[in-house]
């Protein structure tokens, strides 16, 4: 189990926060082309800050807590890293603007045609909801 | 009193502001909710982080030299909030930046 260490860690966060998906109403998964369009640079800027800091030295990796499958020198955990904290940071912050949605449906059915929408249509229909 | 990774986590989350007031203007540091948002995830990252420097397992070792040598709690480096700080900070940022155009006219938070 210890070369998986690193991993399982990071797929508790993505277990921990995949509710906020499929039950909180956050549609950050569900957008797939502005994740990857928001993620990108982001993973790029990390990593190339990963990359000087392993070489200067700053940090490094247990390799018996790491699969040892690597990307450019790096760990693909500590890729992932840079993938999953981001989403988890999404996700939350999506679900705190669903908020008044989900007191809404708690009082029971709501009349606004927002929320008669169901949660798997087109990423446009998001735009529309809870105004 | 600090070594360079205590100096980029500083400068990092200092960059990112710089770039939400000069260029992105999002608005996003005036809301509540993406303040509430990086304290849930503060409060994840104690766990998360206090797992991966844990002494007895580390997963992620530090020079001593690169660091203030101040870990708090546990064995987290406080340097590692400034980097979380900057990660997601950026993220949340794009991510409005990008948000479809009707939403972001209505000023919504879509």
């Amino acid at each position: 189990m210890d070369p998986l260490r690193y991993l399982l860690i990071l797929l508790a966060c993505l277990a921990v926060t995949l509710p906020l998906e499929l039950l909180l109403g956050a549609r950050v998964y569900r957008r797939p082309r502005r994740l990857l369009a928001a993620l990108a640079p982001v993973v790029a800027l990390f990593v190339l800050w990963d990359l000087a800091a392993v070489a200067r030295g700053h940090w490094w990796f247990d390799p018996r807590y790491t699969t040892g499958v690597r990307l450019l020198g790096l760990p693909v955990e500590e890729w992932l890293f840079f993938v999953v904290v981001p989403l988890c940071a999404l996700l939350t912050y999506e679900v705190l603007g669903r908020t008044r949605h989900l007191l809404r449906l708690g009082r029971g059915p709501s009349t606004t045609e927002s929320d008669k929408k169901g949660p798997f249509l087109s990423p446009q229909a998001g735009g529309g909801r809870g105004r | 009193m600090g070594g360079e990774y205590t100096v980029a986590a500083i400068a990092a989350p200092l960059a990112v502001v710089a770039l939400e007031l000069w260029v992105l203007r999002t608005g996003l540091l005036r809301s509540a909710r993406y303040w509430l948002t990086m304290a849930i995830a503060f409060a994840f990252q104690v766990p998360v982080d206090g797992w991966l420097t844990r002494p007895d397992a580390t997963v992620v070792h530090y020079d001593d030299a690169a660091i203030s040598g101040l870990r708090v709690p546990w064995h987290i480096p406080v340097e590692d909030y400034g980097f979380g700080f900057a990660l997601m900070t950026l993220t949340l940022l794009l991510w409005l930046k990008l948000r479809p155009a009707r939403a972001a006219e209505r000023g919504a938070d879509d």
